[in-house]
């Protein structure tokens, strides 16, 4: 049935092309969850300003940032707006949109987090002299960030994960890219995707157990 | 339980058991034959208004199948999975207008050829690309997983400037070079012809050939099915001979058939 002689030699031959590619992925998944956690506060503070307009901007980035497929917004970032003659190179169309998905997600997370910290807390801020910014910036967002972490890594997980839609933009320096350019090369399919399963793997089991340890680092108290 | 006793068991039941069928035979008792098409090729592989696959390839998958004396079963293959569909099962034969390089006959079994292409550019009319040379500098792209993405990633590689981007299907492909995204492509020139002609793609133009090797292409099947490989070495060889390679290559391309044979060496 399954007719197939496993060569790892040659595969493993290949290892330092793919960890070139694991690096160029961890790259993009980093930007990509800095720019969308930025975002995020941002779609989470037009959220709160009042505003009806700002409002309806974030809650319709965050509607089609969850409720489309990833790839289909991946695809947009490139093809969408080339139609409309902006040419994003592969890199910033994988980038830009990752970091689009990032965004929406974690804005929902954020307002999830906001729900959890009671309103005394911003009271008891202001009661003491702080401002509407301050009580926000200095009392209610690191609240914010501290019961959001654990999505957040999550988030990152699924950006790493999410990069290998990079070649659907002719993306080819991604782990997932070089991977599938190795595989028309040598038609060695199952051992090289095999070892970038593994590569994925690890890394985000790297990050993982990295954010569990910031966390027991970072909220001791 | 004597010893001699088992081994005497064991050598009848080798005599008793009949000859280990092989893929051929496989493929005859089931009735089918399953072929790997890649149907985002034009016009080796497509579907017409009706959904339906049709194309060069398609119809040679229904030759085979009509020589075998069974029914043929088109399984919609895109590039990149066209060894992984083998080697799960899900197919017997590729006929998918696949390149046969050494480095990939270390893993599949390889007929002789079947079709050659040669290779075309194809520019945008606003990049300024007129011929192969004009290219250097330039975002050019190809399909993933192709004979020519292989070449032209490292000839851009060799001349140190401007980016190669493979894309996942040709269509993806001429898209992006419709747009402006790519400045050119090199794709066989049946395909290229066959997607200016569409209208599909406004702004590019057929520019000239592409100085690579003749891109010859054969079915494909597992590695150690000699059997098979030796039965589509043959139909190959009568395709040709019977003047039905003709015949289906002015069905869908047209104009000068390919040769393909090698001058001054045995395959």
């Amino acid at each position: 049935m399954f007719n197939y002689t496993f060569q790892w030699k040659q595969a493993f031959a290949r290892l330092p092309q793919m960890l070139d590619g694991a690096a160029v992925t961890m790259q993009i998944a980093i930007l990509s969850m800095v720019l969308g956690i930025l975002l995020a506060i941002t779609l989470t503070m037009f959220r709160l300003s009042g505003s009806r307009i700002l409002s309806a901007i974030a809650r319709t980035w965050v509607e089609v940032a969850r409720n489309t497929p990833a790839l289909f917004q991946i695809y947009m970032m490139h093809f969408g707006l080339g139609s409309f003659g902006l040419h994003l190179s592969p890199f910033l169309s994988i980038l830009l949109g990752i970091t689009f998905n990032n965004a929406g997600y974690l804005a929902e997370n954020f307002r999830g987090a906001l729900k959890a910290i009671p309103e005394t807390q911003t009271r008891a801020a202001r009661s003491l002299g702080f401002g509407a910014a301050g009580a926000f910036g200095y009392v209610v967002l690191p609240q914010m960030l501290r019961i959001a972490f654990l999505p957040m890594t999550n988030q990152m997980v699924w950006a790493i994960l999410m990069t290998s839609l990079g070649v659907t933009v002719g993306m080819n320096a991604d782990l997932y890219g070089v991977v599938q350019d190795l595989n028309a090369l040598t038609f060695r399919t199952f051992e090289l995707f095999a070892l970038a399963a593994v590569i994925f793997y690890l890394i985000t089991k790297i990050i993982t157990i990295g954010a569990r340890l910031i966390a027991a680092r970072l909220f001791r108290y | 339980m004597n010893h001699k006793f088992v081994v005497g068991l064991l050598a009848a039941a080798a005599f008793a058991a009949p000859a280990q069928a092989d893929k051929l035979d496989d493929i005859i008792a089931s009735g089918t034959l399953r072929c790997a098409v890649v149907l985002d090729f034009p016009p080796m592989g497509m579907r017409d208004e009706n959904n339906n696959p049709v194309g060069f390839d398609v119809d040679y998958c229904n030759d085979l199948a009509a020589a075998l004396g069974v029914k043929a079963e088109i399984v919609e293959t895109p590039f990149p999975e066209r060894i992984p569909a083998l080697m799960s099962g899900r197919v017997d034969v590729g006929v998918a207008s696949t390149s046969d390089t050494l480095e990939r006959a270390k893993t599949v079994g390889m007929t002789i050829p079947y079709f050659a292409f040669e290779m075309a550019v194809t520019a945008n009319d606003k990049s300024g690309v007129k011929s192969f040379e004009d290219m250097k500098g330039k975002t050019v792209g190809a399909t993933a997983g192709t004979f020519e993405a292989i070449a032209l990633e490292k000839q851009v590689q060799e001349w140190g400037e401007g980016t190669f981007r493979p894309y996942q299907t040709q269509a993806d492909v001429f898209l992006a070079l419709s747009q402006g995204q790519l400045d050119a492509t090199v794709s066989t020139s049946t395909v290229a012809q066959s997607n200016v002609k569409t209208g599909n793609f406004p702004g590019i133009s057929v520019v000239g050939k592409a100085p690579f090797d003749i891109d010859y292409v054969a079915l494909f099947t597992d590695r150690h099915e000699y059997g098979l490989l030796n039965y589509l070495n043959l139909f190959v060889n009568q395709q040709v001979r019977t003047g039905r390679y003709a015949e289906l290559y002015e069905k869908w391309v047209g104009g000068d058939l390919p040769d393909l044979t090698v001058s001054g060496v045995y395959r």
